[in-house]
């Protein structure tokens, strides 16, 4: 798990907690207690559940991850959420289009998931070894290094959610690499700058 | 809450973005804007913060909305410009409500400073260095004539995106040193020339706008680096060589173009 510092958002958004799950073992569970969360009259069950969880195979780098909680957090920072909290306003600030359901969808977890990222956004005064307990408790799985980001990232859908195929940018990459760092940057602009898009 | 109004009452940013500024430090301070080097975690990675502040003749309700139509505006030219492939630095950060936009960090120098009569402190360096246009560039292991080329080809690269800049200038672009894990397996290019600042850019096919465009550099180069002035030949070369058949259309507005500055000048 990581934890992310973000100087200058509010004691109750300035923190980031991130883990990445191997064989996750619950996919299909895990996403039937979301639903049941979801309308339970105990605020337990809600808790219990409050992350960002996230499609792996969609995020391109830590800073593409970084900057859509970025957004989400500075949305909420100002009372500006367009989704409930600022957990599903991350998904949301990850597809490109303004299409809340389909966000969930592509960048949430699925019943087939077998890797997933679980994020947690609050403040500093619960400690790091608290929320991965929580994460632990929720997601059956290993947890492993961020660096393993990479080897995960489904680079033809992320294409084809952005539209890239077509743009010259791609196209003229002199090899796959150097078209790896073009799409991540290209997704990061997008991700940064949704607020504005439209 | 008291803090909040009276703080929109001095037209001061939010909170957040206020403190984000705080906790940056100032690179440069324009006319409308000032730029900071900032970081959103720590430990993060750099970006360039601009902050289009507030105009104080303005009416504050056309300004916020002026200040947020210039943010989305850059911001979006940006992101064509990558999908089109033009060294531009990406988006890291926006609040356009509070005139912010957070870019790239590009690691190296203007063109500005590169070319001499591009600082003002030259009298340092000794005799003939200062009118020789390599001197500065050597230490960058780049010759003068390739730096012009890398300028004509991502002025091509953007004019054929149909990207007009509006502000070319040698300050507004950058000479880029890539870091070993940047640069791409199999290329030997360390230098990357990025073109910055798209507050006045705009999308338009016309020939007149990319004359213009080209224009506008051409006269400062002529102002701010005469000895340098026939150099801009070789960034049209570049450019035309880049642009393809669409360059003899842009070529005859060009010198139009030219004409009918030269008729300015000299009635004015
Ligand atoms: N992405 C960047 N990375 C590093 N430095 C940058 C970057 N963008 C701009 N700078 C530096 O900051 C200066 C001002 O940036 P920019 O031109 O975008 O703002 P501006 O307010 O329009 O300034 P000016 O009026 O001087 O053109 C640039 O000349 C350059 O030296
Ligand atoms: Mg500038």
């Amino acid at each position: 798990m990581e934890t992310y510092t973000f100087n200058a958002y509010p004691d109750h958004l300035n923190t980031a907690h991130v883990a990445l799950f191997h064989n996750l073992k619950n996919a299909a569970a895990l996403r039937a207690q979301i639903r049941a969360a979801a309308t339970s009259p105990d605020e337990a069950d809600r808790d219990a559940v409050n992350f960002a969880f996230v499609e792996p195979r969609l995020i391109t780098s830590r800073l593409h991850l970084q900057t859509a909680i970025a957004q989400a957090s500075l949305a909420a920072a100002q009372g500006n959420l367009r989704t409930k909290t600022v957990h599903s306003e991350i998904l949301w600030a990850l597809n490109p289009t303004n299409n809340i359901t389909e966000a969930l969808r592509r960048y949430g977890n699925s019943d087939t998931s077998t890797t997933l990222l679980v994020v947690r956004v609050g403040g500093m005064d619960v400690p790091a070894e608290t929320v991965l307990k929580q994460m632990n408790e929720v997601a059956i799985g290993d947890v492993q290094p961020l660096d393993t980001l990479e080897a995960l990232t489904d680079w033809s859908s992320v294409k084809k959610y952005h539209k890239l195929n077509n743009e010259v940018a791609i196209k003229t990459a002199r090899d796959v690499n150097h078209e790896h760092q073009i799409v991540d940057n290209i997704v990061v602009t997008s991700v940064a700058m949704k607020s504005v898009v439209s | 809450m008291q803090t909040s109004s009276f703080a929109s009452k001095l037209n001061m940013a939010s909170p957040l973005s206020h403190t984000l500024l705080q906790s940056s430090s100032l690179v440069a301070q324009g006319a409308e804007a000032r730029v900071y080097k900032s970081s959103l975690t720590i430990g993060g990675p750099p970006f360039l913060l601009k902050h289009r502040f507030n105009k104080q003749y303005r009416h504050p309700s056309l300004d916020a909305s002026l200040t947020r139509s210039r943010v989305a505006g850059e911001a979006r030219a940006l992101l064509k410009c990558l999908r089109s492939g033009v060294n531009v630095p990406g988006v890291r950060f926006v609040d356009a409500s509070e005139g912010i936009l957070g870019i790239e960090w590009i690691d190296g120098l203007s063109v500005r400073r590169l070319l001499p009569g591009g600082t003002e402190d030259e009298e340092d360096l000794d005799g003939e260095s200062i009118h020789d246009p390599q001197a500065k560039l050597s230490a960058h292991g780049i010759s003068v004539g390739n730096l012009m080329s890398l300028i004509g080809i991502e002025l091509a690269k953007m004019h054929a995106a149909d990207i007009i800049h509006g502000d070319l200038t040698t300050s507004n672009m950058m000479l880029r040193h890539l870091t070993k894990f940047q640069v791409p397996v199999g290329s030997s290019d360390s230098l990357q020339l990025v073109l910055i600042d798209f507050g006045l850019s705009y999308h338009s096919a016309l020939v007149e706008d990319k004359a213009v465009d080209l224009y506008v550099l051409e006269r400062a180069f002529a102002s701010t680096h005469p000895e340098s002035e026939p150099l801009f030949a070789s960034v049209l070369q570049a450019y035309a060589d880049r642009l393809g058949k669409e360059w003899s259309g842009v070529k005859r507005r060009l010198d139009d173009v030219r004409l009918r500055g030269r008729k300015r000048s000299m009635v004015g």
